[in-house]
């Protein structure tokens, strides 16, 4: 049992990849590709139960991460294994693990074709996303930023839909161009650390005390250009508009576990590592820069909202709601309040919660009809009441009705603006957004009254059958959970509480003199604006 | 009288022991060549007795890397880490073409025993190349490989194409030989010495800088031409395309390398930067530019190139093109490195990226040269139309190697780029950052063109009927040591990066 909790993360990143090889084992000698989703199963939950020892206690290092683990890598470049848990990270660990059996259920038989392969890049990809969340080494995060495309590419390009090279491709290029730039960035960070105290460093701990301490000073140029560096990489990840376009093509064509997959973890991912690297790294370029950010989330906002409201095809309406959603996590991170940054953490899970269960919803419709369109439905609610009332339900949650997880999230991102020092007038950013709350109404209940209600005009859904069991099964802890972290909050918060105000701290103490400057500087951008 | 005489008379510094590893190989092409021209068409005993005489050389150069840096026969050859690093590069790649070019030989009717005894000789080329500290070595080393690699481009008499290729390659590199050879006449008469070590110490006090500069563009003229720089590089699609797969795969890894190896020696060591001497100053900051801007063309040229191509051996040969630019970011972050050490590490850094590429590349035309099938008739996109999940193993290797390629953590590749970005970035210069940035961006553009084959196989159906091709024991050898390569490269890089940066040049241990 200690060896375990000793060495807890490691086990979690590297137990999927051993699962991908047995996977690959359990093909070779018995050549049941059918039956791969039954050993991915196993191992996908074995991880989960694993994950949540993470909750139990464990002491905490100076640098405020448990379950630490640094081994050095590769001396030659000082690159060190590094992985630690906060309160910003370890939600989205558990997140990770959580959906990871849900989206392997949802797949029970929407996998036509070559099981074994779907499954080794399922859970390969489930390691790059557990080591994204976990490493504190700038250059292995990097290094599992990047190594979680290619599962995702193989995913979306083999078992996609029509249009599914074109997305892959896109999907890939995209991401891989911001993260390279990022690379660079992290590389110049090595050096402007080594040329201060003599030795470089790729260790997030090293390079933050550095700074702390004063030696590591990054003047306003170099910190702007390579906060922009990381905040490219992920911007393109969230996706911030007018990076999003890879969003939707992606989205649309990957198979219903990806669509998942990529809407629950891998799009937090770019707002993780804005919070975790952007912030706490180059506070003085965040807070330059943060005017942009803002815009560009409340433009995301209301864009997504409308380009959603006018979408045929209900993977894509609800693709275009994530980049809505995703821009009210970015908001809420930049207004740099306690409250702001906690609502854009709890966000990010209920995006993860509720998206990811409209996506499930749209992938179990689609199973049966093998359409997405909205026309081709119609009066749903009579044929199949009980997806219909789980639909809705999800659908109030992403709208954020009061009561559900959606609210709580919104709710504090926004009282997190109103607050806000960051821009001059960050009333009139919280009034859009708060119009993008409306326009989420509007596009949802707008789809689902043409889905559900009405009467039944198209032939092919009169005899669709309701939910199964397993279906049932896959969806009710996503409902469970909406309704938890809607009406009981507090044990999320309490935990990412500390970590978040450690970098709100880090945020506005560097403020001083250099602040008041910037804040000079936003208020003439914003008049302008 | 007498003993002024015998005071100016230099001794011959003659050491057999300094040239070992070279010897070798070349005794071994000898005996090859002799066993083939009494007992002809014997492929295994050719091929075996080859290996063995790259595997002997191996490990002498092995034995003599803990040896102090130091250079023998009158400083013309160099016993230091760029040397030991590049020659390593060099025996992996011709054991690996040896092995992959098992499948050709036996499918087509080629002299064996020949083919074998060249390889062996542009080996000993490449390798003299590498060794050489002075310009003499360096040019007999470049003829001795590029005299065996234009044959090796024409072996396939029959092919037209091939044909084509080595009457190309024949003529065009004589040119480019030819610029190279007046380069060197013209740096002997400004410094007086066609030592590397001696110009280096005479570029600050060089009696005509005009002489050393035009000398260098020659110089850079002939070397681009061997490493296939933009704009040097309009021969090597035809080339790569028209010689036979293993030839190409062998090409793009082996003497690319040792133009790099020559290339870096005399510039980076050759035309140092002296501090308060002008003619160094100017000669330094001229060429750093000129690479800069060759680097850059390179890369994008190369990049863009390769995106439009239909044939997988042009792709790869407009890759090579783009991995050449690459490496040169590496190169020139040496050429402008702060202290001796930092040199170092930047050569060593240069030399890694050769063997990354090298292992990456040539697992890669081990598979082309499998698909390809009798005379090279499979090298199209279309041709690997689904085949991904009809020959799982073949399809995931390559789309390994192309990830590799395309410098996707984990691989070797990956590796490889950080460690030569690396050193462009030190410098801090605003043009290097630039180049970085540029080269950055040109590997998301490659993602077009590597993904585009792993698309085709994995993403697309196959219509046409597919042969499995059978994995022969030499390329299994092949498959399984490049694709532990990548991995091992991308993982535990860390030993073979020390043992490449841990023996420093020749000069910066004279300084110490």
């Amino acid at each position: 049992m200690d060896f375990i909790t000793e060495n807890l993360l490691t086990i979690l990143i590297l137990l999927p990849a051993f699962g991908a090889i047995s996977v690959l084992g359990h093909q070779m000698f018995w050549k049941k590709d059918e039956q791969a989703k039954w050993v991915t199963l196993f191992w996908v939950i074995l991880n989960f139960v694993l994950s949540l020892l993470l909750l139990g206690s464990h002491a905490v290092s100076a640098s405020g991460f448990s379950f630490e683990k640094n081994i050095p890598w590769i001396k030659a470049i000082n690159t060190n294994y590094h992985v630690g848990v906060d309160g910003l990270s370890i939600w989205l660990v558990i997140l990770t693990t959580f959906i990871m059996p849900i989206a392997v259920l949802s797949t029970w038989h929407a996998v036509e074709k070559r099981h074994t392969a779907f499954y080794v890049f399922l859970l390969l990809l489930e390691s790059a996303m557990l080591g994204v969340f976990t490493s504190l080494d700038l250059l292995v995060f990097y290094l599992f930023f990047e190594a979680s495309l290619v599962p995702m590419f193989f995913l979306i390009g083999i078992w996609g839909g029509e249009n599914r090279i074109y997305a892959a491709v896109k999907f890939f290029i995209f991401t891989a161009l911001g993260s390279l730039l990022m690379l660079v960035a992290i590389i110049a960070l090595y050096y402007l650390q080594a040329s201060a105290t003599g030795v470089g460093s790729f260790d997030y701990v090293v390079l933050l005390n550095s700074m702390q301490a004063g030696k590591l000073v990054l003047a306003g140029g170099t910190g702007a250009l390579l906060f922009l560096a990381f905040a490219l990489a992920f911007s393109i990840k969230v996706p911030l508009f007018p990076f999003h376009t890879w969003l939707p093509d992606a989205h649309t064509e990957a198979p219903t576990a990806g669509s998942v997959i990529l809407a629950a973890v891998l799009l937090k991912m770019g707002t993780y590592g804005i919070m975790r690297f952007c912030f706490t790294l180059f506070p003085e370029a965040s807070h330059e820069w943060a005017w942009l950010f803002i815009i560009l989330a409340i433009i995301g906002i209301i864009y997504g909202a409308l380009v959603a409201m006018v979408q045929p095809d209900i993977k894509r309406l609800v693709a275009y709601s994530s980049v809505a959603h995703m821009g009210f996590v970015v908001l809420g991170m930049f207004s740099f309040t306690e409250y702001g940054m906690q609502g854009a953490l709890y966000q990010m899970l209920n995006h993860g919660v509720s998206t990811g269960a409209l996506f499930l919803l749209v992938g179990f419709i689609y199973e049966r009809r093998h359409t997405r369109a909205i026309t081709e439905y119609g009066g749903l609610a009579s044929v199949m009441p009980v997806y219909t009332a789980i639909f809705i339900f999800t659908t109030m949650s992403s709208i954020g009705l009061p009561f559900l997880n959606g609210f709580v999230g919104e709710f504090l991102t926004m009282v997190g603006m109103w607050q806000s020092t960051a821009v001059s007038h960050p009333w009139v950013a919280t009034m859009f957004a708060g119009t993008g709350v409306i326009f989420a109404a509007v596009y949802l209940l707008w789809m689902v009254q043409r889905v559900f209600f009405g009467k039944v005009t198209n032939p092919k859904n009169k005899k669709l059958s309701d939910l199964n069991w397993r279906e049932l099964g896959l969806i009710a802890p996503l409902l469970f959970l909406m309704i938890f972290m809607g009406v009981y909050p507090s044990p999320f918060l309490n935990r990412s509480k500390e970590s978040v105000v450690a970098i709100e701290e880090r945020l506005n103490k560097r403020a001083g003199g250099t602040i008041e400057k910037v804040e000079a500087k936003t208020q003439t951008h914003e008049s302008g604006h | 009288m007498n003993t002024i005489l015998l005071q100016n008379l230099v001794t011959p510094n003659v050491s057999l022991q300094a040239v070992l590893p070279e010897m070798i190989v070349a005794f071994t092409g000898i005996i090859v060549m002799i066993y083939d021209s009494f007992m002809p068409k014997q492929r295994m005993v050719t091929g075996a007795l080859s290996l063995i005489g790259l595997a002997a050389s191996a490990f002498a150069l092995f034995s003599m890397w803990g040896e102090a840096p130091a250079s023998s026969w009158n400083g013309m050859i160099a016993n230091d880490g760029l040397r030991m690093s590049f020659t390593l590069v060099f025996l992996f790649v011709s054991a690996m073409t040896i092995l992959i070019s098992t499948v050709w030989t036996e499918r087509e009717n080629v002299p064996i025993g020949e083919y074998h005894a060249l390889l062996l000789f542009a080996t000993f080329g490449m390798m003299f190349m590498a060794a050489g500290n002075d310009m003499v070595i360096i040019f007999l080393g470049l003829e001795t490989l590029s005299i065996a690699t234009y044959v090796m481009a024409g072996l396939r008499k029959s092919d037209l194409k091939s044909n084509e290729s080595a009457m190309k390659y024949f003529i065009l590199g004589s040119f480019a030989s030819a610029f190279l050879l007046y380069g060197m006449a013209l740096i002997y008469g400004a410094t007086a010495s066609t030592n590397i070590t001696q110009i280096a110490s005479m570029v600050g006090k060089a009696n005509f800088p005009a002489l050393l500069l035009i000398g260098g563009a020659m110089l850079i003229i002939g070397f681009g031409f061997k490493v296939a720089t933009v704009p040097f590089h309009v021969w090597t699609p035809d080339v790569y395309e028209g010689a036979p797969t293993p030839v190409t795969g062998f090409m793009a890894a082996g003497p690319k390398a040792s133009a790099f190896a020559s290339f870096l020696r005399v510039f980076v060591i050759g035309f140092p930067l002296v501090s308060g001497a002008q003619a160094s100053a100017f000669l330094h900051e001229s060429w750093v530019t000129a690479l800069t801007v060759m680097a850059i063309l390179t890369m994008t040229v190369g990049n863009i190139s390769a995106i439009v191509q239909n044939n997988v051996k042009r792709m790869l040969a407009y890759s090579s093109i783009s991995h050449a630019g690459y490496a040169m970011v590496g190169f020139i972050g040496a050429g402008v490195a702060k202290t001796m050490q930092d040199r170092d590490e930047a050569i060593a850094a240069v030399a890694f990226y050769m063997l990354t590429y090298a292992v990456t590349n040539l697992g890669a035309f081990a598979i082309v040269t499998l698909i390809a099938q009798k005379n090279d008739r499979r090298t199209e996109f279309d041709d690997y139309n689904g085949i991904g999940f009809k020959s799982p193993v073949l399809a995931f290797s390559l789309s390994l190697f192309m990830l590799s390629l395309l410098g996707l953590p984990l691989t070797a590749g990956f590796m490889g780029k950080v460690l030569v970005f690396r050193p462009a970035l030190e410098a801090g210069s605003t043009l290097l950052t630039v180049m970085v940035v540029i080269a950055v961006v040109n590997t998301a553009i490659s993602a077009y063109y590597y993904l585009r084959l792993i698309v085709v196989m994995f993403f697309r159906e196959r219509t046409t009927s597919w042969l499995e091709p059978k994995v022969s024991g030499a390329l299994a050898a092949v498959l399984i040591i490049t694709i532990l390569g990548v991995f091992y490269f991308g993982i535990f890089s860390d030993n073979v990066i020390e043992k490449f940066s841990g023996k420093p040049s020749v000069q910066s241990a004279q300084i110490k």
